[in-house]
């Protein structure tokens, strides 16, 4: 691109003078006809009228509306880099002047990003704009209005991707961590360099990305950080049943207790293949108001379905937990909680099958079968077999 | 007995394709499957080993090698039954591997706690989720979700074919 770099040294033979003196006042601006340097100049002339440190005048909106925008729009996309090359340059001064390599490195970057997809792609456009948008914003925090006519520009210059703006806040998110990224090893690259010296005009600029009041990379990606934890935590508060809860540390504990219990379903469930689809143990229920003791699988909706086909291993298990309650209730409970299996009394166990009766249906969740008269035992018991079904149990789950 | 039509799924989708495999496997523990000795508690424990198994290698498959803990599964699984022969170097080599892997991904130097999430837990949900040892906290959260989308398949499917055998 031949009018690129030729224009490039323009600019950069501009730039290095005026880098020192902050209080640039040019004469009013000509409009250019398709010189290019004029362009140039009349860019540079509204150059100082943003720098951050020192605000003249209110940045006038867009040039590019003058230029063809075929043309013009990859020397926009330079210049504006120029631009902002300039005003981080001008704004920091003596000042952190790693950050301001950092972030002309940064602001390259993105140029040349949207340079490389300038024809067609979109994404970069939201790229840009997203991460001109966070950049301005932080930079905004130092500088005051004059990031928002900074931005506006940016938008102008950005040929055809004014409509992206409006998205450009949806991509704020998921653009952050490429952001963050890029930022950090942007960060470590003009730290090495460690130059005071205006870069190179060159496409590959290495611009630091400011972000709020913290430069120091370990803040910042220790903020990116915390941000993509935050997001997977969100995304597994969706999986999770009861995920209401708002704590952290808290939902971490949900977490661990919901994936023990599925662990621990499929257990039971390949018990239950065992003799033919034989029952997975019973459920001893004693006559007459015993106690009420919740799910041992944490988390889950109690009330599963499994059907006692075989006697067998049902009076096994009774003849188990009997023998545990007679030396003490906690080891049967225990027990039957190693099953995944609960203790209910007979009031409260009818109430449930009443309720939900449909025991044979495999959609079903939260049915009980109830079997009188099947244990060998007294015939004030009576038989359960309880399994704790998943909430989330649906044909369109996965 | 059955009216159940099950619903037009997806053929390539992680459901079809763990229920494919788990009831193929199935078949063939029924096929050997002696016709005495089958309540002692040991054959019946045996049993069930190799019907969970069975289960678990199933939804590893299913998952390929995509995914860090399908991985850890599927070596889990392959060097139990061969006893312990050179478990020790295998060991080493997979945290070795685990950790190439994943050194890539970790970005930031953390300073120990990041101010959300307690260790203790991350290290309990790290127990957990197989492979998930050599996993910082960012990956760990990130298995953990795949893991429990699986698991819930796995549990459907397994729930419906019991049903569906149930008489």
């Amino acid at each position: 691109m031949q009018p690129c770099s030729r224009e490039m040294q323009a600019m950069n033979s501009l730039l290095n003078p005026t880098l020192q003196d902050q209080q640039i006042q040019t004469p009013p601006l000509d409009h250019p006809t398709s010189s290019h340097d004029d362009f140039l100049e009349q860019m540079l002339s509204t150059l100082p009228s943003c720098s951050w440190s020192d605000l003249k005048s209110p940045w006038d909106p867009p040039k590019s509306d003058e230029t063809d925008n075929n043309v013009g729009f990859h020397y926009d996309e330079i210049l504006a880099s120029k631009l902002r090359h300039h005003q981080i340059n001008g704004g920091d001064g003596g000042g952190s002047s790693p950050a301001a390599a950092a972030m002309k490195i940064m602001m390259q970057q993105q140029m040349m990003l949207t340079m490389g997809v300038s024809t067609g792609a979109t994404g970069s456009h939201h790229q840009n704009d997203v991460v001109d948008c966070s950049s301005f914003k932080s930079l905004n925090q130092q500088g005051g209005e004059g990031s928002n006519s900074m931005q506006a520009l940016f938008n102008g210059f950005s040929a055809g991707s004014l409509h992206e703006t409006n998205q450009s806040h949806h991509f704020h998110h998921p653009q952050t961590p490429n952001f963050g990224a890029t930022a950090r090893t942007v960060m470590n690259q003009s730290q090495a360099s460690g130059s005071t010296t205006p870069a190179p005009a060159q496409p590959k600029q290495r611009v630091r990305a400011r972000r709020g009041q913290a430069t120091d990379p370990h803040s910042i990606a220790e903020r990116l950080r915390r941000e993509r934890i935050a997001e997977r935590m969100k995304a597994l508060q969706e999986l999770v049943p009861n995920a209401n809860k708002t704590d952290k540390a808290s939902m971490l504990d949900e977490i661990i207790d919901y994936v023990k219990f599925l662990q621990l379903q499929v257990k039971v469930l390949s018990m239950s293949r065992l003799g033919g689809a034989a029952a997975v143990a019973p459920l001893v229920a004693e006559g007459g108001g015993g106690r009420v003791q919740t799910t041992a699988n944490g988390g889950g909706s109690s009330g599963g379905n499994q059907t006692s086909g075989n006697n067998d291993s049902v009076a096994v298990t009774e003849h188990q937990v009997a023998k545990l309650m007679e030396e003490d209730m906690g080891s049967a409970m225990q027990y039957l909680q190693g099953k995944g299996l609960c203790l209910m009394p007979i009031s409260l166990a009818t109430a449930i099958s009443t309720s939900t009766c449909h025991s044979r249906n495999p959609m079903m969740k939260g049915a009980l079968l109830q079997s009188n008269g099947e244990g060998p035992s007294s015939p004030s018991m009576s038989v359960l077999t309880v399994q704790s079904a998943t909430p989330t149990m649906g044909n369109g789950g996965l | 007995m059955n009216k159940y039509n099950p619903p037009r799924m997806n053929p390539s989708s992680l459901r079809s394709r763990f229920a494919t495999r788990f009831l193929r496997s199935l078949s063939e523990i029924n096929a050997q499957k002696p016709t005495a000795s089958s309540s002692s508690p040991t054959e019946i424990f045996r049993r069930y080993r190799r019907i969970k198994v069975a289960a678990d290698k199933s939804m590893a498959y299913s998952v390929r090698s995509r995914r860090t803990w399908s991985r850890a599964m599927l070596w889990k699984l392959r060097t139990r039954p061969c006893g312990r022969r050179s478990v020790k170097t295998s060991t080493i080599v997979r945290k070795t591997r685990h950790e190439k892997q994943n050194k890539n991904t970790t970005t930031a130097t953390t300073t120990g706690e990041d101010g959300v999430v307690s260790g203790v837990e991350a290290d309990e949900l790290r127990e957990l989720v197989p492979g998930g040892e050599a996993m910082d906290l960012y990956n760990l959260l990130d298995e953990t979700a795949h893991y429990i989308k699986c698991l819930t398949t796995q549990v459907q499917v397994m729930k419906k074919i019991a049903d569906f055998y149930s008489p």
